[in-house]
């Protein structure tokens, strides 16, 4: 009877798993085997090079570039989606705003809704040094000593393009956490009132307690994200000036696509798998034990 | 619970059923697509060797965009109405993806029947896999069709004294620069660097804070100044070993005082520079007078056409020489682009002909008085229907003594994409001359 159950519950699964292994697992698969090769695009055979193309990785200055690059994205981009938008969730869902925070929610979605290319271009224009809004309105407003190449300088440009990200996903986790929140019991609210404590206490001893969980997606979702991002670097920059902007995925791509490299191209693959699978693996994991506890 | 097991299992059949018909499905199209290409294939064969009919020619570019991709609508049309047996599947997509693309699909039998190409490295790439056919005996038996092509673009697609691709459209960089405002400062046209830098010099003091623009965003362009620079600059055989992969070091001082010159210029352009692209430079700092050089191709010729305000002179100069320099001062960078033929395709003379026809007065006079492009026919154009701009960029392009390919088809993507990153830093003052030669070095080592 068991097994049985067991065989059906297995036939529910085939479907997907069978989905899965074609279009995750099996290149997934393949490309490990490709990062042990050296090919082109046009290349109609392909030559062992053994582990060289990892050898490589460890040597290449680019790819530590790329690391912090990616390291920076991912730290700005927790305190501003999951720390900024847990709290702006926790106003947006506060008495105060009741019946405002339907229109504050679609204002904050709407970024997330445009697609990515299209934030780009409309982000070159506001960084643009001579009539872009950013330069234009700083001078208007007498901050003349602050204008800036945004895009064209070594310091501002990586800022530049992750404040991009920012505003675009900034509104995606909120809505995320929204939804988190509304699931607290109103009573444990209703009960810290009653015992004297304030908004910010019950923001700290109620909300960010029972939305933990959420927090743990956000932050796989973000920290994943940060890891694979690739459209914002090309659009904006390229990866310049010099190699300022380069992250992980520009950087595989330009190796694979540009310098017909499709070697160490997925050796770069594989690097980026390894982090998002260690990263995420960690924070699944810290969820798991969370349950256990309770 | 009887009831729900055979629910269960029911549903899971249902589901699994439809993922097989979903997989069955698409393999039947496919096999039912194959097996009608196959014998459309088969068949037309068979007719074109019977009475000479139902020729299929797959055509591949990269010009998706207007006008370019309406004019190679408009001329397919005309072939076919001609050579009615003939059908020519055109198929195109832009740049990058073009290269991407075919770099794919070269070395398989998916090869399109004639398709676009560089010339220089990109060339060499296709025809490394074999699959692209020597047209040397296409131009032997005609040479009336032959000896109306520019040389110097059939050098291009020369490979150890055979030919692979018939040129199409040509191709050179100038300086252009604004005629109005050189006479009101009485500057003369510079040929060597230093007196370049005094036309810099003075313009500026006349009050252009800007004398030369680029957009420094776009890394081709600095590369297409590099690669002129170091033609200049370095003596032709040192160049030729470095930018070949497997001997290339770049350890000629040449090199870093190529860099130094490239600082000194970028100081001319001022600090937005590097963070527009080269279309803007051109629209918003040379088209309206704003910066009286630019660095420009003669391909631009009817776009910056567009954007100019009446009354506009323009002229054009060479790059300036060296006086150091050990290149030849008198060749002009630019290239070729042109059509190949593949070794797979079914029907040879059939695309030889189509080819040569394509690469023919018709062709050429619909590129450069529709889209602006310089043919590389000679006679395809003249007074009546070319501006005079474009006659005199043909005329600039047969004197040259030599075409000096762009850098990014003149040597590995390794090696340039490190120069265009490193000569991108030095323009924002992030990198020295000296730090980027030693990347380019590391670069050029990692290839042998």
């Amino acid at each position: 009877m068991n097994k049985k159950r067991r065989i059906q519950a297995f036939l529910f699964v085939v479907p997907a798993l069978v989905v899965l292994a074609v279009f995750v697992y099996v290149p997934l698969l393949s490309n490990i085997f490709n990062s042990l090769h050296s090919f082109g695009l046009s290349s109609t055979t392909k030559e062992w090079m053994g582990l060289a193309n990892y050898k490589q990785l460890f040597t290449d200055k680019t790819i530590l570039i790329c690391l912090k690059n990616n390291i920076l994205y991912a730290i700005i981009s927790i305190i501003f989606q999951v720390g900024g938008g847990l709290v702006l969730a926790a106003v947006l869902e506060d008495v105060a705003f009741r019946k405002s925070a339907p229109i504050f929610r679609t204002i904050y979605f709407i970024p997330t809704i445009l697609s990515m290319t299209v934030v780009c271009l409309l982000f070159e224009f506001i960084y643009n040094p001579q009539m872009g809004l950013l330069n234009s309105f700083l001078s208007t407003v007498g901050l003349d000593s602050l204008t800036k190449v945004w895009l064209g300088s070594k310091k501002t440009a990586m800022y530049a393009i992750i404040a991009v990200s920012q505003w675009q996903s900034f509104g995606y986790v909120t809505m995320l956490f929204i939804v988190a929140i509304q699931k607290i019991p109103h009573e444990l609210y209703e009960a810290a009132e009653v015992d004297g404590a304030g908004k910010i206490q019950r923001f700290f001893s109620i909300t960010v307690p029972q939305v933990r969980q959420m927090m743990f997606v956000t932050m796989v979702l973000t920290v994943v994200g940060a890891f694979t991002v690739f459209n914002e670097p090309y659009i904006l920059t390229g990866g310049g000036p010099g190699t300022a902007t380069e992250v992980l995925a520009l950087y595989m791509y330009q190796t694979g696509f540009v310098k017909n490299n499709m070697g160490y191209a997925s050796a770069i693959a594989m690097l980026i798998f390894v982090i998002t699978a260690i990263l995420s693996s960690v924070q699944f994991m810290t969820i798991g034990t969370e349950k256990e506890d309770r | 619970m009887k009831l729900r097991k055979v629910a269960a299992l029911v549903m899971a059949a249902i589901m699994s059923m439809s993922l097989m018909a979903c997989g069955s499905d698409t393999a039947e199209t496919k096999a039912s697509e194959a097996g009608n290409e196959g014998t459309q294939t088969e068949a037309s064969a068979a007719d074109a060797a019977g009475d000479g009919e139902q020729v299929v020619i797959n055509f591949f570019h990269r010009w998706p965009n207007d006008p370019k991709n309406s004019m190679f609508q408009s001329l397919i049309e005309q072939y076919m109405e001609e050579n009615p047996n003939v059908t020519i599947n055109m198929d195109c997509i832009l740049n990058d993806q073009y290269k991407e693309k075919i770099r794919m699909i070269v070395g398989t039998d998916e090869v399109p029947d004639v398709f676009s190409s560089w010339s220089g490295t990109f060339a060499q790439e296709m025809i490394a896999t074999g699959n692209v056919a020597v047209l040397n005996d296409m131009y032997e038996s005609d040479t009336e069709w032959s000896g109306a092509i520019a040389q110097a673009s059939v050098d291009g697609f020369t490979f150890d004294g055979e030919i692979y691709a018939a040129p199409w459209s040509q191709d050179g960089k100038v300086f252009f620069y604004n005629k109005t405002i050189f006479e009101e400062n009485n500057l003369e046209v510079p040929t060597t660097w230093t007196e370049f830098i005094n036309v810099l010099d003075a313009l500026q003091a006349a009050g252009y804070e800007t004398p030369i623009v680029e957009g420094l965003a776009d890394n081709w362009a600095i590369l297409h100044y590099l690669g002129t620079m170091n033609q200049r600059m370095i003596d032709p055989d040192v160049l030729a070993a470095d930018y070949e992969a497997s001997t290339g070091e770049f350890t000629d001082p040449a090199y870093v005082t190529v860099l130094e010159k490239w600082q000194q210029l970028t100081s001319y352009m001022g600090e937005t520079c590097v963070a527009i692209d080269h279309e803007t430079a051109r629209n918003t700092y040379f088209a309206t007078g704003e910066a009286p050089i630019m660095y420009l191709q003669f391909a631009e010729i009817t776009l910056l056409e567009q954007s100019l305000p009446d009354g506009f002179e323009y002229g054009f100069f060479n790059f300036p020489a060296f006086e150091e320099g050990k290149g030849d001062p008198n060749a002009l960078t630019g290239a070729p682009e042109g059509f190949m033929i593949s070794t797979k395709t079914k029907y040879p003379e059939e695309c030889r002909k189509f080819l040569k026809w394509l690469v023919s007065k018709t062709g050429g006079e619909a590129l450069t008085t529709q889209c602006g492009d310089i043919s590389s026919v000679a006679g395809a154009v003249d007074e009546t229907n070319a501006l005079p701009a474009q006659l005199e960029a043909m005329e600039i392009i047969s004197n040259a003594s030599k075409l000096t390919p762009w850098f990014d088809n003149a040597c590995n993507a390794t090696v340039y994409t490190v120069y265009g990153q490193g000569a991108q830093a030095i323009a924002t003052g992030d990198e020295t001359p000296e730090s980027v030669m030693q990347q380019v070095q590391e670069a050029a080592a990692s290839l042998h």
